[in-house]
């Protein structure tokens, strides 16, 4: 015990402790400092969000926490003591339970099975311990039903849709006794009655005296929901605020050290179409929106648009009927598509250059050969004009942030020069600043003479950028709204629940 | 519709079955010699050893990885336990020839698991390294003393039990046994989280390293077992027995249905896949078919078994 937390439990008292608290936490990876002397503390019974841009050190200092990496220097109290975690089981054991942000689940195992993962039910036979099953479905059922979630629990996991995963994956994290809940972006996926179910849920803990890490790029949930917030930047605590005492805007000013941009919207005039399905006509210049609930097939009509569905679809692009059938002739269309997962998007241990080029490949080559300075010029242009950091074409993909990944898979389109950008759910788990620029970019391509279509999950998202939103239900579309008639997340709601 | 989607699966689950069986009454239909007594005999027998590496290779390629070495870890195995069968009696010899296998079991598993090398390298390297070793311990001669290994062991190759083969029964035994384990205790449920998803189960609490080490030790014990087997039907230790058995192996594994990818696979799936292989040479022995035909059919038969699983899961 150091002289620093004597004196503060002499000060605040037992029930004052923190129940998980990091204190001057560094951590290096090579030459980059991740944390660099991080001071955190989350009490019992409290919802203590973490928020910050992508790199600032809270995905580092949530696997300090969980146990994934140790620190440099510095010390992590549980509840008091000091812990030195060697590994995830010791932090559950702890403990201090951790929901991922890419879901971690098995997905050849049944829904029983990965909510009991780790910890499965037993029953002794002759002294062997024997998988109690029956106890293992009936625990599922249970805690499912809280949820309002009755999925057959012998089923595979992976023939459950995301956000139903993420449900199991929540429900499985409850499942363990734990004293510190760790949520990271557990949101991004999610829809809004979902979302009210969850923090239902986050607020029933809380009053049972878990203590709550949330971290989240959606500012208005942390404004909502978190009884105080600690802002990291450059792998420091930048601010720590108390609920009522801080606005989203006041969030972006602290993650980023500026004002948030008024994003506005310049409506260009609409010109020639680009797209024309029997459902979708989509002109140069413009965005639309596509919108639904969760399983209503709005990323399904961007697939079918990207020769991903079967049976293809007959469209014309560019006044030329195009059979799409696979994704290249969808590229030789002059078709992009920016899918809901990096990894999809991008080949990670190749690096940004030859990313960005790998769509472009057949078009860049001499008598056979690929000609190297003319794919630079093209990476260097792009990387720029994308603002893509850090500036190195050679670097391996996976090495960059999140947003300026989605930035790469935008760039090997534009270096392809695709006419019609299709894009599922390119802001999720990005920052405020990456996902503007983001917009910036689309509304950049299509004053260019681009069209885009864009299908999130975050009706505000679209309400800000699109010219119009098709609302999608069962994979078909249901009604549209222009910017004209109003668009706003309200009407948005309205039209893809009715 | 959810529910009745998955039983439909396990039913597109049973396809090695179904082939086996088709396989079998194709062969019975076009010569009647298949149906002998005999015959039936002689697969058994033949299947058993195999039938032993075959569940060993299921516990590492369930487990996400990947065993070569197997087949020079029978050989090892074999020659062990007839060296200490000579000095010290049965037991001591079974013991040391089982416990040889574990041994390489576990140099695999601590490299692959511990120091995180490639499965495939890391047992191609024990599987040249084992076999350089039987042949400086054994100077490359058999392994069978001067007037043989003991009568008692010996005989176990031949013996019967119940009407039975003992060879038959070792693998029949340990099926249960082994399933058992896979299927209804926790460590065989965090040999398949592990291998269906590494990450998913090492944040779990799941000592990932640990399980993917023990698959490997299984793996290298059971190729043991069948070293003393077949030692034991060869009336001694054989320094080149075993080679291509890694290969039939895992074509077995592979053909009842287990996937590479890891967490998938069971122990009698893929003891059905060892009587597809066996069956398969056994016809085509018995119908004459020349034997370098054979080995075309064989690798043949393993790539259609894989792209049909494959065209399974697209679906």
């Amino acid at each position: 015990m150091t002289s620093a937390s004597d004196a503060e439990s002499l000060a605040g008292g037992a029930e004052h402790e923190a129940a998980a608290k990091v204190e001057g936490v560094r951590k290096r990876f090579g030459a980059t400092a991740a944390l660099d002397g991080v001071d955190f503390a989350v009490m019992p019974g409290e919802i203590h969000a973490l928020v910050g841009e992508n790199g600032a050190g809270k995905s580092t200092l949530v696997r300090i926490l969980s146990g994934v990496y140790r620190p440099d220097q510095g010390r992590v109290t549980i509840g008091g003591q000091d812990c030195s975690f060697t590994s995830p089981h010791d932090a559950i054991a702890s403990g201090v339970v951790t929901i991922p942000q890419e879901l971690r689940l098995v997905p050849t195992l049944s829904v029983a099975e990965n909510l009991a993962l780790g910890d499965l039910p037993v029953r002794r036979v002759l002294g062997i311990p024997i998988v109690d099953r029956a106890r293992l479905r009936a625990d599922a059922r249970a805690q499912l039903a809280r949820f309002d979630f009755a999925p057959d629990p012998d089923r595979s996991v992976r023939h459950l849709g995301f956000a139903e995963q993420q449900i199991i994956a929540i429900a499985k994290a409850l499942r363990l006794r734990c004293r510190v809940l760790i949520l990271d972006e557990p949101t991004a996926a999610l829809e809004s009655p979902e979302i009210t179910r969850l923090f239902a849920i986050l607020a029933r803990l809380k009053d049972q005296g878990t203590a709550i890490v949330y971290v989240s790029h959606r500012l208005e949930e942390i404004v909502a929901l978190a009884d105080r917030c600690t802002v990291l930047r450059d792998g420091r605590a930048a601010a720590v605020a108390r609920r009522g005492e801080f606005s989203a805007t006041d969030l972006v000013h602290a993650m980023t050290g500026r004002m948030e941009q008024d994003e506005r919207v310049i409506v260009t005039t609409p010109g020639r179409v680009l797209l024309d399905t029997d459902s979708v006509r989509l002109h140069a210049g413009e965005i639309i929106g596509l919108a639904g609930l969760l399983g209503s097939g709005a990323g399904r009509v961007l697939q079918r648009l990207f020769g991903l569905a079967h049976p293809a679809s007959v469209v014309r692009v560019d006044d030329e009927p195009r059979r799409l059938d696979r994704p290249l002739a969808a590229i030789d269309a002059g078709i992009g598509m920016v899918p809901p997962a990096r990894e999809l998007g991008l080949v990670m241990n190749l690096s940004v250059r030859e990313n960005i080029l790998l769509p472009s490949l057949g078009h860049l080559h001499r008598v056979g050969l690929i000609n190297r300075r003319a794919g630079d010029r093209v990476v260097a242009e792009l990387m720029d004009m994308l603002d893509i950091r850090p500036r190195r074409p050679g670097l391996k993909v996976s090495a960059l942030s999140g947003g300026n990944q989605q930035k790469v898979i935008v760039a090997k389109w534009l270096a392809r020069r695709v006419k019609v950008l299709l894009l599922d759910e390119p802001t999720q788990g990005i920052d405020v600043a990456a996902k503007s620029q983001i917009h910036a970019l689309l509304r950049d391509f299509v004053a260019r003479g681009g069209g885009v279509l864009l299908h999130s999950n975050e009706l505000s998202e679209l309400a800000r950028s699109c010219d119009a939103v098709l609302a999608v239900r069962h994979g078909h579309i249901t009604s549209r709204i222009d910017r004209a008639d109003g668009l706003d997340e309200e009407r948005l709601h309205a039209a893809i629940v009715t | 519709m959810t529910a009745g989607k998955d039983r439909w699966l396990n039913w597109a689950g049973q396809a090695p079955l179904l082939t086996l069986v088709v396989l079998c009454v194709v062969t019975a239909l076009m010569t009647n010699r298949f149906l002998s007594p005999l015959n039936l005999t002689n697969i058994l027998v033949q299947s058993s050893i195999m039938a032993v590496i075959a569940m060993g290779m299921t516990f590492v390629i369930v487990g996400g990885g990947f065993d070569l070495s197997v087949g020079s870890t029978v050989a090892l195995s074999g020659c062990v336990a007839g060296m200490v069968m000579l000095q010290s009696g049965i037991l001591a010899g079974v013991v040391a020839g089982i416990a040889a296998g574990a041994l390489v079991g576990l140099v695999n598993g601590v490299t692959v698991a511990l120091l995180g090398v490639n499965p495939f390298i890391t047992t191609l390297g024990t599987m040249v390294l084992v076999r350089g070793v039987v042949f400086l311990i054994t100077g490359g001669a058999p392994v069978s003393g001067e007037s043989g290994l003991p009568s008692a062991f010996v005989a176990f190759g031949s013996a019967r039990f119940f009407g039975v083969h003992d060879l038959v029964w070792v693998p029949a035994l340990l099926l249960i046994a082994l399933s058992g384990l896979l299927h209804f205790t926790p460590y065989g449920r965090r040999i398949y989280a592990t291998g269906g998803g590494r990450e998913a189960a090492f944040l779990s609490g799941i000592p990932v390293e640990r399980i993917i080490a023990s698959t490997y030790i299984w793996c290298g014990a059971l190729a043991g077992v069948a070293g003393v087997m077949l030692a034991a039907r060869l009336q001694s230790g054989q320094p080149t027995a075993g080679e291509f058995y890694e290969l039939t192996a895992i074509a077995a594994v592979v053909l009842g249905g287990a996937s590479l990818q890891g967490g998938e696979g069971a122990l009698y799936k893929s003891i059905i896949g060892v009587f597809i292989m066996i069956v398969l040479g056994n016809s085509l022995n018995l119908l004459n078919v020349d034997s370098y035909w054979q080995r075309v059919a064989v690798g043949a038969v393993i790539i259609a078994a894989a792209a049909a699983d494959r065209l399974r899961s697209r679906s």
